[in-house]
């Protein structure tokens, strides 16, 4: 009960220092929403000209593609708010940081999702925002099941994310520059993500689905909100609402591998 | 205040190709980066066959762009891309971030072409990425090779367009003089010029409103014009046109280069300590 307190209070100041840090170097993180906002769009932008020209991609047309990025971002959006953190493990084990964290009396992970750097909420308002335009869009009925299912499918795609991000970085106890490894990942993701999974070939569409699960994270839902039933792809549109049930598993997959790599790292000699 | 020196009155090569020389060995150093880079272009090249291949299934093709030469540009662009998408002269925003900038100047160099000679070194290290690129593509899609007189046209027109994308960078990089951090200005200009460019989806296929507002901009001379002529959609008989606007481009931009240059050297200040 008391560690829980400690936590909290130590997260608590984690946010102030984000806070602080955001209103420091107010300039530069204006910027870098206004990078946010040219980045999300520009991928929209693209998918709407090609969709001007293609009245659709395997009957998806702009709305449910749009909707389909959306939900994508959403989930994104909650990674990198809370969890990004997480990727910077490897540059502090590098710089023989992390060593600091491993003599202190709090968990390891939590510190290293609780070390302060330049994070503030910009992408996850953005993406809110986005999704609330995209869902009016498509013509989603907006009941309480899709109110209920919404938040806990962007929390399970963002616990993916988690997942990915952190099983990367538990190669950094190994593999100390892994930053190769994590580009291919997060391309993968990005680019894969962004069309209905059934144009890949099978391989692919198994992939993405049972072992790098982000269709898991937009095209299933997706799929299931738009009342997508009849396409064929690797599995039937209900498992679309098991989104937060395989990030769990994942989460969990990936948090064994951390605690396997932590008790075997041995500190890159500084 | 650091005073300019002036430029040494006849100017070596020698020195600058040993600048060029020692990038090209800099960037091999990262192996690992190197395999990535070019399996990241299968995936990519995987990518851009299976989304066009779906768009023009159940619809009708555009005239202009048939599929296999839709399949043919995106290819070239992403390979336009490897030497493309490189930030030539961001060892300048560098350096003039961490202050070494004032030793440069102290140096018995011609101080911008040791920053151009640096990045050709780098951008010549991974044109070489191209050829093994290529071949692999050549594993997963099928590129129409035209006729020697439009591949040579091709290479000019991508010649003019690299130097576009040069100097436009290079401009990014002076505005660090007085700016100091420009990752995130210069993240915006990268992205908008994928889009802008006609990287990531042709021209033709954008809105005529659009389009016409795309034309008024540099971007599409980096990528745009030597893909259209790849492609054919840029006739023989308007070769000189596009190549006199991707011209124009170049000496308007080269200029504000020059000109950005001197006023920045002038007022150098150095960050911190």
């Amino acid at each position: 009960m008391k560690r829980a307190r400690v936590m909290w209070n130590v997260y608590r100041q984690y946010w102030r220092i984000n806070v602080l840090t955001m209103l420091e170097y107010r300039a530069n993180f204006l910027m870098w929403s206004v990078f946010t906002v040219v980045y999300h769009g520009a991928a929209l932008a693209a998918l709407w000209i090609v969709l001007t020209r293609f009245p659709s991609m395997n009957g998806w047309t702009f709305r449910d593609m749009a909707f389909l990025y959306a939900l994508w971002m959403l989930a994104h959006a909650v990674h990198n708010t809370f969890f990004s953190t997480v990727g910077d493990v490897p540059e502090h084990i590098r710089e023989g940081e992390f060593d600091r964290l491993l003599i202190r009396p709090l968990d390891t992970l939590f510190q290293a999702i609780a070390t302060p750097g330049a994070i503030f909420p910009d992408e996850l308002i953005l993406a809110l925002l986005t999704f609330a335009a995209a869902a009016v869009f498509a013509h989603l009925r907006v009941d309480t099941s899709f109110l209920l299912f919404v938040p806990l499918i962007a929390i399970g795609g963002a616990l993916i994310d988690l997942a990915f991000n952190l099983i990367i970085s538990t190669v950094a106890f190994w593999f100390v520059r892994v930053d190769a490894l994590r580009w291919i990942v997060v391309q993968l993701e990005q680019e894969f993500t962004r069309y209905p999974i059934t144009i890949y070939t099978r391989g692919v569409r198994l992939l993405l689905t049972f072992v790098v699960p982000f269709a898991f994270m937009n095209y299933y839902p997706a799929r299931f909100f738009l009342h997508k039933v009849h396409e064929t792809s690797v599995l039937p549109a209900g498992v679309g609402l098991l989104t937060p049930a395989i990030g769990v598993l994942f989460v969990a997959v990936a948090y064994a591998f951390w605690r396997f790599g932590l008790v075997r790292y041995q500190g890159v000699g500084h | 205040m650091i005073a300019v020196r002036r430029a040494p009155r006849r100017l070596r090569i020698a020195p600058y190709v040993e600048f060029a020389k020692r990038a090209m060995a800099r960037e091999a150093t990262y192996r690992f980066d190197v395999f990535t880079s070019i399996a990241s272009v299968l995936v990519r090249v995987y990518l851009l066959k299976t989304v066009w291949v779906a768009l023009y299934a159940r619809n009708a093709a555009p005239k202009e762009l048939p599929l296999h030469a839709i399949i043919t540009y995106s290819t070239v662009a992403l390979l336009m891309g490897l030497v493309m998408d490189i930030d030539q002269t961001r060892s300048l925003h560098d350096r003039l971030h961490d202050g070494s900038i004032a030793t440069d100047f102290m140096k018995p160099i011609v101080v911008p072409l040791y920053f151009f000679a640096d990045g050709t070194g780098e951008v010549l290290f991974h044109a070489l990425l191209i050829v093994p690129s290529l071949l692999l593509a050549l594993f997963i899609v099928h590129i129409d090779v035209p006729a020697p007189a439009v591949l040579a046209t091709f290479f000019l027109s991508f010649g003019l367009g690299y130097c576009v994308g040069l100097f436009l960078n290079f401009i990014l990089n002076c505005t660090a003089f007085w700016t100091l951090e420009i990752s995130a200005v210069q993240m915006i200009v990268t992205w908008v010029s994928d889009l802008l460019g006609g990287e990531l989806v042709p021209l033709v296929f954008f809105p005529a409103a659009l389009q016409n507002v795309v034309a008024a901009l540099p971007f599409a001379a980096m990528f745009s014009t030597p893909l259209l002529i790849y492609t054919g959609v840029i006739p023989p008989e308007r070769w000189a046109a596009a190549l006199g606007v991707q011209a124009a481009w170049v000496v308007l931009l080269g200029a504000l280069s020059a000109a950005l240059w001197r006023a920045g050297a002038k007022r150098i200040v150095v960050q911190g300590g």
